[in-house]
Parts: C-alpha cells; structure tokens; sequence
C-alpha cells in the first residue's frame, strides 16, 4: 500500500517533469530576466548599465503610459462584458434550435475565431474603406459623410472593439452552450408546472446555473483584453498612434522603435503587475456573487 | 600525443585562414528595398556579382521597411550576427550611433577604394557624420516632389512657355492655381496622402524650412520660439486645401496615387520613388503626360525635406571584420556609387557627384528638373526621436494629422505635438 503510494508519487513527478522544466526555462526565467533589465538603461539587446529605480520613477511621471493605461481600459470596458452578454445571447438563441440548424448557425458565429488576426484585419479594412467600403452607407447616413473609422480620433477604440466582438465572440458561445446543455431539462419543466414565465426562468434558473461559466468568461477575456495588440498595431497602420495606444503596443514602441530595452521590460512589469491585480479582483468580486 | 594533435589543428586552421585571404570574399548585405527600388538593386547586385565573380559576393537578403529593420540591425549587430553592409536612412543614424549599431567608417577605409568627401553634396556627406568620425556613405538623395497632369494644368493655364508649370510659387498663386483647376473641371487640385504621417512630415519639414524655421533648434528642443507659429502656419495652409475639397481627406497612399493617375487629382505631392510608376505606366499607354517638378516655393525661400539611402557597417560585437573583408565592403560601396545612374531610373538622385552632373543623368526626365531640390534639401534633425518611423512620426500622425483633417484646431494640435515631443527627450 504504502510502497504503491510512493511509486505513484514518483510517477506522477515524472509525468510533470517535462512541463516544470520547459515552464521554468520558457517563463519563469525570461521573467525574472525581465526583472532584472527594468533595472538598467540597456538598449533592446546588449549590455546596460544598473541605474536601480530610475526606470520606475520615469515610468510615474510618464504622460504617454498613464494614456496608454487609460486607452488600454478604455479597450477593456468597451470590449469584455459587451463580448460576454453577446455570447450569452447568441447561446440561449442557438440552444433553442435543434438537429442540423443548430450547428449550422453555431458554425457560422464560430466561423470568424478561426480566422487569423491578418485576415480580420483586412476584411475589415476593405469593408470600412472611404471609397469602396460596404460600410460607407450606413456611415454615410450617420455622419453625413464618407468617414474613415480607423483615422478618426474618437472612432478608431469603438470600432476595433467591435471588430474584436466579432472575431472572438464564437469562443464564448461554445462555452455558454456547453453550460446551458448542462442545465436539466426537467428543472425547467418543473419550472413551467409551477407557472414560471419565460423571463422568470431565466432569471431564477438559467442564470444561476449559467454563472460559474460567465465568470471563466469574464475572466478569460479580460486577460486577453488587458493584453491587446495585434488588431490595434494593424489597423492603425501609420495613422494615428495616440487613441490607440494601448499598453503592449507602448511597449512594442519603447523596445522595438527607441531602442530602450530597459525601459520597456519597466512597463512589462507593469503590465505584469495590472493583470493579476485585476484578475485577483475580478475573481474575489465574482466569487463573493457566486457565494450568495 | 594531445599537443601533436593541438599543434596539427592551429597550423591547419592557419593554412585555411591564408589561403581564405586570396579565395573569394562574401559579403553579407542586408537592405529594406521594394517595389521598383528592389528591383534595381537586385539589378545592380546581379552586376556587381558578374563583374567580380572571382573576388567578391554579394548575398543579399531584403527586410521589412521602418521599424523591423532597424530593430533587427540593432539586435544583431549586438550580438555579432549582423552582415557586412547594409542600407541605413541617414535620418535614423542618431538612433544607431546612440546605441552602438554602427562602426566608424575610417579615412584609410574611404582611401582604399578612392573615396572622400569630395565626391559628394557637402551637406549630404555631413549628415552621415557625427562628432567629427564618419558612419555611412550616401548613397542618393531621396525627396518628395510635385507630379503634375500636363493637360490639366496647360486647360487651366499654369503652364509657362517652357513647357514647364508656372504661377505655382507662393501661399496665393498656389491656392489660386488651385481653383483655377477645380474651376478646369478637375474633382482635386492636388492630391496628397491626408490620413499618413510619413508623407505629412514630408510636406512640412521643407515648407517649415521654407519659412526659415526649424524642427529642433540648436538645444535639442522642438518648436521654440516662433518656429511654433511657423509650423502653425504650414498646418493651417494644409488643411485649409482639405476643408476646401481642394484636397481629399482621410486619404491613404495607395489611394492618393490612385486619385492623380485617374485623372480625378491635377497635381499630386510624394516621393520621387514614384517616378517608375508614372514612367511605367505611361509607357504602356495608360497615363497622360505628366511632369513632375520641385516643390514650389510656399513662403520666402525654397526647401523640401529629404533624406537619403546610405550605407553602414554595423558594429557587430565580438566579430571584428578582417581587413580583407573590409576591403570588400568598402570595394562594395565604392561600386554601387560609381554605378548609381540605374539607381537613378528608380527617381532618386545620385549622391555621388561624379554620377549627379554627367550628361546622362542631366538628360535622364523628370529627374534632371527636380534634381535641383538637392541644393536647397533640408535634413530630419540630428535626433534619436526623428527619422524614418521614429516618435516624429508617430507625434505628426497624433496630432497634425487630425489638424488637417479638421478634427483638431491646428495651433493646438501643434502646441502638443511640441509639447509631446519635449517631454521624450532625454
């Protein structure tokens, strides 16, 4: 008994071995690296020298990254309960069809995730163009005029943010459909005994249910949220930087267009920092509802 | 029998390095060409590699344009993985020397292949000096011009007896032109890229300097002093073409081309390298005459921007270049100069003076009338923010950019945009 105990102790050490060692030599070291180079004024590859917290104190009294921590909430909160109620939706909806309809529909919601970032980015270019883009007449009708969404200062974060809706919002929908398959058919029978109406059983019943799925949801898009970069760096494409500066992109340009390494693993640990705060809060908050 | 085996290897080893020095030398060259300026220089490298197939080679490689090769020029050559030579904007040379990318270019290096300063523009061989040692060697002379629609302006009278356009000097004349054109039936008068901050920077360093302000005085500080309201009155100037319908608004490049070579744009401003579009398309018989000249002289004298294609040795850490490799580099450079009219044909114009005044570049068209933009060029500032995709950029795109298309007050717009940029310096 106790000889099987310790083997399978060892065997299950064996087993996690290999994605310890590649964790710790793909992530933990490159962390701490990073650490240590937020401390020095080196260039993005090279020695530098050790200038101890100056990065940080610089990095306090920086305009440009409070705008992109700013632009990069601003994302946020365009972007992750909108993608979660959207989801919600399109889930109850397609869970009410049945046979080959069902995946029919759920196949074309899902279709736009499989696409990569490159694609999204120019499909939606074209659409929105000034001279030929679909988009134009309905912008046309609101704006008066033909308007080039990812030039236009107050547009360009509302406009990604529904490009992003789009693109991701097929993921969401397999989760919350998984949950809803999950839910009993005979609780809601019951339910419609007892003169439940429709929106009362959602209310009592679905949402309940449905709840612990919404918070891996939430949770899941506001990391990937937090962490946006790729559609913002595409459709700015030269044009304007400040609106869309979010905070990988701010990064992207410390390392990659001035050259200051240092300082860009500076903002990393921020960006580090801002995630598992705002995750650690979410989570206590949506645990503290689910608790009721 | 381990220092036999020990002494066997270095002697070898020196054997091979010797009998190296006299086989043939490779060259590793990295550049960020495309379009019609990649095809000639795959052209010229072809050359190059048929005239000296027992002594050198040249392998080149092509990289992403902006901000992946000058990334990639620094982190390799930090690590001793860079190439031998490669193209480097002279614009983007503080950031270079700042962070150690690029070696110093020696006299004895320039004598060995017969070159000096003497062979090119003063100011064009002092921009790829800093404090006193020289990093590059200029390779042309690239700028933005005015293509122009020959029928259009001639229906509208601005061509002078020449044959040349006229009545384009000066804030008035040239608005006047312009509705002279829209009045001729033309959608534009001028077609320019409105929504890009490259082309933007462009039109207004030379119009700045045209007014005898600066980007960044002698202090390193941008915009002091009334070079604020000069650049406020190159904004205004813009946008007002814009709020007009002089000017399309919102517009990328691709779609401004578009505009001028339809016929829907009289004029149109971008840089000389679109030369072999025009060319190529008008010799198969799908283009109207067209032109293209130096900008006009907006305020009291003339300017354009410019910048120029150089070469530089990156400094790769660790990897000393041997003397014959050097040797070749240098050999490399001092070629492509010499042979640079077909670069030419790509509409820039040739650094080396010897290829700028023969009588075959003097008869090359449209470029022997822009040619003279040269003498009157304006450089970026020698900063590690300006240059070719660099914060200047990013700062014109944030704030002029909306100011010409009416999304900002224009005085404001650049009051941040002065503001922006003070606060990055170091």
């Amino acid at each position: 008994m106790i000889r099987s105990r310790r083997s399978e102790i060892t065997w299950a050490l064996i087993l996690v071995a290999p994605f310890v060692a590649a964790y710790l030599v793909l992530f933990i070291w490159p962390t701490i690296q990073m650490v240590l180079l937020s401390f020095t004024d080196a260039p993005l590859i090279g020695p530098g020298n050790w200038i101890g917290l100056d990065n940080y104190f610089e990095m306090f009294e920086d305009r440009r990254f409070k705008t992109a921590v700013v632009n990069t909430g601003y994302f946020v909160l365009l972007t992750v309960i909108p993608n979660t109620l959207v989801g919600l939706l399109i889930a109850i909806g397609v869970n009410r069809l049945k046979g080959w309809q069902q995946s029919l529909v759920l196949a074309l919601f899902f279709l736009p995730y499989i696409l990569p970032v490159s694609v999204v980015y120019l499909m939606w270019n074209w659409m929105f163009d000034t001279q030929f883009g679909i988009m134009q007449g309905p912008l046309t009708m609101i704006f008066g005029k033909p308007t080039h969404v990812f030039r236009t200062t107050w547009l360009f974060m509302p406009a990604v943010a529904l490009v992003t809706i789009w693109w991701t919002c097929g993921f969401n929908i397999l989760l919350f459909l998984a949950g809803l398959r999950s839910i009993s058919p005979e609780i809601y029978e019951a339910a419609s005994l007892d003169n439940a109406g429709r929106f009362k059983q959602f209310f009592r019943i679905t949402w309940p249910l449905i709840w612990p799925v919404t918070a891996l949801v939430l949770t899941i898009q506001l990391i990937l949220q937090l962490k946006i970069f790729d559609q913002v760096y595409l459709f700015v494409q030269g044009g304007r930087a400040d609106p869309s500066m979010v905070l990988v992109q701010y990064i992207y340009n410390q390392a990659f267009q001035k050259s200051e390494g240092g300082y860009a693993a500076t903002i990393s640990v921020a960006l580090f920092v801002i995630i598992i705060t705002v995750s650690v809060l979410q989570y206590t908050a949506l645990r503290a509802r689910g608790a009721k | 029998m381990k220092k036999f085996i020990k002494i066997a290897l270095l002697t070898t080893t020196a054997a091979m390095l010797s009998f190296g020095a006299q086989a043939k030398e490779t060259v590793v060259w990295w550049d960020f060409l495309s379009g019609g300026d990649g095809v000639r220089m795959k052209a010229l490298i072809e050359k190059f590699n048929a005239e000296h197939a027992d002594t050198i080679e040249i392998q080149p490689t092509t990289l992403e344009w902006g901000v992946p090769f000058y990334s990639k020029a620094q982190t390799s050559a930090a690590i001793g993985e860079g190439p031998d030579v490669m193209t480097y904007h002279l614009s983007r040379m503080p950031l270079g020397i700042s962070t150690g990318t690029l070696a110093e270019i020696t006299a004895d290096d320039l004598a060995g292949v017969g070159l000096s300063g003497d062979n090119f523009a003063a100011s064009n061989w002092q921009a790829a000096q800093a404090d006193g040692k020289q990093y590059a060697v200029p390779f042309d002379i690239h700028s933005v011009i005015l293509y122009y629609n020959k029928d259009k302006l001639a229906e509208a009278g601005l061509i002078g007896d020449n044959g040349l356009p006229t009545g384009l000097d000066g804030v008035d004349n040239f608005n006047a032109a312009l509705e002279k054109l829209q009045a001729a039936g033309t959608q534009y008068g001028v077609s320019i890229h409105s929504a890009a901050a490259d082309s933007q920077w462009r039109i207004f360093l030379g119009l700045l300097a045209q007014q005898g302000g600066e980007f960044m005085d002698a202090n390193g500080e941008f915009l002091s002093g009334d070079n604020l309201d000069k650049a406020v009155n190159v904004t205004e100037l813009v946008a007002s073409w814009v709020a007009n319908g002089q000017a399309p608004e919102q517009t990328d490049y691709a779609a401004s081309i578009a505009l001028f070579t339809s016929g829907e744009a009289a004029m149109h401003i971008n840089g000389v390298w679109e030369v072999p579009t025009m060319t190529d398309l008008h010799a198969k018989g799908e283009l109207f005459e067209w032109g293209a000249i130096q900008l006009p002289t907006f305020y009291d004298k003339p300017g354009t921007w410019a910048d120029s294609h150089s070469f530089v040795i990156p400094n790769n850490v660790g990897k000393e270049q041997t003397a014959e490799k050097r040797k070749a580099v240098m050999e490399v450079i001092a070629w492509m100069n010499k042979n640079s009219i077909s670069w030419a044909n790509a509409g820039h114009i040739p650094a080396y003076t010897a290829v700028r005044e023969s009588e075959e570049f003097k008869n090359m068209q449209p470029n022997a009338v822009y040619s003279t933009l040269a003498d009157t060029a304006v450089f970026d500032p020698q900063s590690k923010l300006a240059g070719v995709a660099s914060p200047v950029y990013d700062a014109v795109g944030n704030y002029m950019v909306p100011a010409i298309n009416g999304e900002m007050e224009a005085r404001q717009a650049i009051e941040e945009m002065r503001d922006d940029l003070n606060d990055q310096r170091d």
